[in-house]
């Protein structure tokens, strides 16, 4: 400490392990949010179900979301990023995973809403398993925080069973 | 060996003399105040030493600690009762300025112990001993060692 280079010197490494320690007292205190939300989906109508040139069958539909993810926000939340996945067993696969709509929310007032929206990306399955189909639909988060690691969550909502048949000609 | 510890504490204070040449007045430093011969001239020493006394160096440094650790707990309080990452983050750094103001600069309340050098007329009076002394008062050292 004999120069005023040196004590800067101390100063700015004390205030950077001191910085670290309270983004990780932030952090850690997340741990402690138990989120309670609720979310709703329902198909209104399939659009479309084809099967693709290349012999992937192919699903678009319209859905009808309400949500409310209030609960996840903390004071160390930076972004949720939410998306909708359809899930459902075929012969090949025991677990199919489809994501077919995403949002990003940043603030803690807009996370409540509820949408009448077309799928953003459509349900494609490897192969030609999906007539008749029992699909079940997942709601997914992952909560982005300021400082600290990157949580996810699942929430399983309704399910719904594809038609029997193609609805447009292939 | 009292001799021997005198004649040590001549050679660091004739190391540190001033010579009356080696004045720069540019500066509002001591060596314009007049009282440049109670100050160490040797330029690696001036480097070193920047009018803050040992007593001030240990006081600034336990400000320092004190003042980032009271600065970090009361952003992080803040920031928690106030549900505001961004208002913890600014009076984190805000606290560390309000630091880095207050210990880092030689402020003059610092230097309320300041050391007093030798006197260039008390060190005169002992001359720096030539490089035959010192062998030969080292080979007397031995000498006594061996007596005992």
């Amino acid at each position: 400490m004999h120069s005023a280079v040196q004590r800067a010197n101390t100063a700015a490494t004390i205030a950077a392990i001191l910085l670290a320690t309270i983004c990780a007292a932030a952090s850690f205190l997340d741990a402690f949010n138990s989120p309670s939300l609720q979310a709703h989906v329902q198909v209104v109508k399939i659009n479309r179900f084809r099967r693709q040139l290349d012999g992937n069958d192919e699903v678009k539909m319209t859905l009808k979301m309400s949500m409310d993810l209030t609960s996840l926000f903390t004071w160390n939340t930076k972004q949720v990023f939410v998306f909708l996945a359809a899930e459902y067993e075929t012969d090949t696969n025991s677990l199919n995973q489809v994501s077919l709509w995403d949002h990003i929310v940043q603030e803690k007032e807009r996370a409540s809403f509820q949408v009448k929206v077309p799928t953003k990306y459509p349900l494609i399955d490897q192969g030609t398993n999906l007539r008749g189909k029992k699909v079940g639909l997942v709601l997914h988060w992952h909560i982005m925080p300021i400082s600290g690691r990157m949580i996810q969550g699942k929430m399983p909502l309704s399910n719904f069973s594809l038609p029997d048949s193609y609805t447009t000609r292939s | 060996m009292a001799g021997m510890k005198q004649k040590y504490r001549t050679d660091l204070s004739l190391s540190l003399a001033v010579s009356q040449k080696d004045r720069n007045c540019s500066t509002q430093s001591y060596l314009c105040r007049g009282d440049s011969h109670v100050f160490p001239s040797s330029p690696v020493l001036k480097a070193r030493i920047n009018e803050m006394d040992w007593q001030g160096q240990k006081h600034a440094e336990m400000l320092m600690q004190i003042f980032l650790v009271f600065s970090a707990v009361a952003a992080f309080g803040a920031g928690y009762l106030m549900r505001d990452f961004r208002l913890m983050m600014l009076i984190y750094a805000g606290g560390v300025v309000l630091t880095v103001l207050v210990t880092v600069p030689n402020w003059p309340y610092f230097n309320r112990h300041p050391l007093k050098w030798l006197d260039p007329s008390e060190a005169e009076k002992h001359p720096k001993p030539q490089v035959s002394n010192i062998t030969s008062s080292s080979s007397s050292k031995k000498k006594a060692s061996k007596n005992k």
